[in-house]
């Protein structure tokens, strides 16, 4: 059985569908995008995995528990979408407090909120309140409090959004570190991210599941994506159309170039070669389509 | 454990100390001394019973009847206003999210409301403890019959405090902070109130609707001075089991 297995799970609010009749689930491993335009039900389904909204409709099971059962403390954990922690206490008050309701004994919880901090580089914020904090810091104190007792599975609401680029990569190391024993699904707008951070996706929109699988696929064989310094694009299409192998170069939503090939990797040395040859600097070659090409490519 | 550990919860507690100490100085002591010097006017056998407190003079102490009479009418007040914020402000601000993903709604719910009794408890203590300091001080042969009526004032005061305390569990669930969950509380209060009257005026005198608010049975309980009080302890206990009934379904069912 798969950690989060939803069975026609619907929310409404009113006569708004957040949530359309969901049915999903997820494997543990690999971190897994959770992604959709605003208002697709990203954070709703979140919610509802975590306990704090009831479904309307629907079956829900999370680690073969039900959401919000005490046989998930410990073994759940998440970074809720602006939750913002008692700005009147200190940091490491609250998180010693979390860790003491997990069920640890006082220097037990005192050793894992050192534990935590450190690993979000924070442990001299043992001692300060939230309110004193950065916007980005108050984000990794709230990763380091999703992180107490090394729980199975970490759901992440936006882990990056609003916080410069030193703190995301910090945040994505994060992830990427603990992934191999903690099976983390994040939600984010942040295609470049996630497909860097995630093994699948799982799209939303508007309350509906769109697809859900791994981001690689074997079409990745057949496509090139290149982004590329200052170049002159109808030279550059013309040029990399003649390639032995390409059957179609065009120009992405994102700004890059895809090319459709029978063989990627000999297009991949012949394009090196071009670019070698007409002294053109490229940025970054990648197999398959980007994902922001393979889920909005088609729609322009 | 907010209310000891913050700025905010030490000022609140300062507060209170310098209300009490002026309750204490310019009420409680010439209250006492009024009553023993006025004590065989016939005053007070003329006034008191009017006001329903003609059981002043079976306490040991005249501090203690002052105590009594004050405390049931002022703490009341303070429980509504200290008790306020249980759940609200942590809703609003998202941190009951992360003590769900640990402890269950009705964990939270219970113990809230339970740390609440607890601080009312310790300032009933407090409170009763100055009131103690003053009697040995002013009639010390007085002491040991106050102190041996020490477990029946806090027992009762507690009992008292509970329901409003639980109506303030309650109003906090539906609040987005403490001064919302005051409002609602009185919106509340007088609305039952409001009710009441318009149904006895309706269908006469029913005795059920005259224990409809929490307090209701402050004035059978001036009139008392021992065990007997707790003749009236059901009131409060249904009270409190009602609103807290009803908060814990409110809790688990409202959205985070």
């Amino acid at each position: 059985m798969n950690p989060i297995e939803c069975q026609g799970l619907t929310k409404r609010y009113g006569s708004t569908l957040a949530l359309d009749n969901l049915t999903l689930s997820l494997p543990a491993g690999e971190p897994i995008a959770l992604i959709g335009p605003n208002g697709a039900g990203k954070t709703t389904l979140l919610s509802v995995l975590c306990g704090f909204i009831r479904p309307s409709n629907g079956e829900v099971s999370i680690l073969g528990e039900r959401p919000g059962s005490a046989g998930l403390t410990g073994r759940l954990s998440a970074l809720p979408q602006d939750a913002l922690l008692d700005p009147r206490l200190s940091v490491g008050r609250q998180l010693r407090f979390f860790a003491r309701l997990q069920g640890m004994g006082a220097a037990g919880a005192k050793k894992e909120v050192e534990r935590v901090l450190q690993l979000v580089d924070l442990s001299d914020s043992m001692h300060t309140k939230p309110a004193d904090l950065s916007h980005g810091m108050r984000k990794r104190i709230a990763i380091a409090q999703a992180l107490l007792g090394s729980p199975e599975l970490v759901l992440l609401d936006e882990p990056t959004a609003g916080i410069d680029p030193p703190n995301a990569k910090m945040i994505r190391d994060l992830v990427r570190e603990q992934s191999s024993r903690t099976t983390f699904i994040v939600s984010s707008h942040n295609l470049d991210e996630l497909e860097r951070l995630c093994g699948s996706v799982v799209y939303l929109e508007k309350g509906r599941l769109i697809s859900a699988g791994p981001l690689s696929d074997d079409a990745d064989d057949e496509y090139i994506t290149l982004r590329m310094g200052a170049v002159n694009e109808s030279e550059f299409i013309n040029a990399a159309n003649m390639l032995p192998g390409v059957s179609d170069v065009s120009k992405t939503t994102g700004g890059d170039f895809l090319i459709k090939t029978q063989d990627d990797m000999a297009t991949s040395a012949a394009l090196m070669q071009l670019l070698i040859d007409k002294n053109w600097r490229y940025r970054q070659l990648s197999r398959g389509k980007s994902l922001e090409e393979r889920l909005y490519g088609d729609q322009t | 454990m907010r209310l000891f550990s913050t700025r905010r919860g030490l000022v609140a507690l300062f507060g209170f100390l310098l209300i009490w100490v002026a309750v204490l100085y310019y009420g409680i002591l010439p209250a006492a001394a009024l009553l023993q010097d006025a004590a065989h006017s016939g005053i007070l056998e003329f006034l008191f019973p009017r006001l329903g407190l003609q059981a002043w003079e079976n306490w040991p102490a005249a501090e203690l009847a002052v105590y009594w009479v004050v405390t049931l009418y002022l703490l009341p007040f303070f429980a509504l206003i200290a008790s306020a914020d249980q759940t609200a402000s942590d809703r609003s601000r998202g941190t009951l999210r992360y003590l769900v993903l640990r402890c269950s709604r009705i964990e939270i719910f219970l113990g809230r409301f339970l740390g609440q009794c607890i601080i009312m408890f310790l300032v009933v203590a407090a409170t009763l403890a100055t009131v103690l300091v003053v009697v040995a001080f002013y009639n010390p042969d007085k002491l040991a019959a106050t102190v041996a009526k020490v477990p029946l004032i806090v027992l009762n005061l507690e009992l008292v405090l509970a329901p409003y305390v639980a109506l303030m569990a309650l109003v906090s669930v539906l609040a987005k902070s403490a001064r919302q969950a005051t409002l609602y509380a009185f919106i509340l209060w007088i609305t039952v109130s409001l009710l009441v009257g318009y149904l006895q005026a309706k269908f006469g005198p029913l005795a059920l609707l005259d224990w409809a608010l929490p307090g209701s049975q402050i004035s059978q309980l001036l009139r008392l001075t021992n065990w007997e009080t707790l003749n009236f302890a059901a009131i409060p206990i249904v009270h409190t089991l009602i609103f807290l009934g009803i908060g814990a379904i409110l809790m688990r069912q409202k959205d985070l």
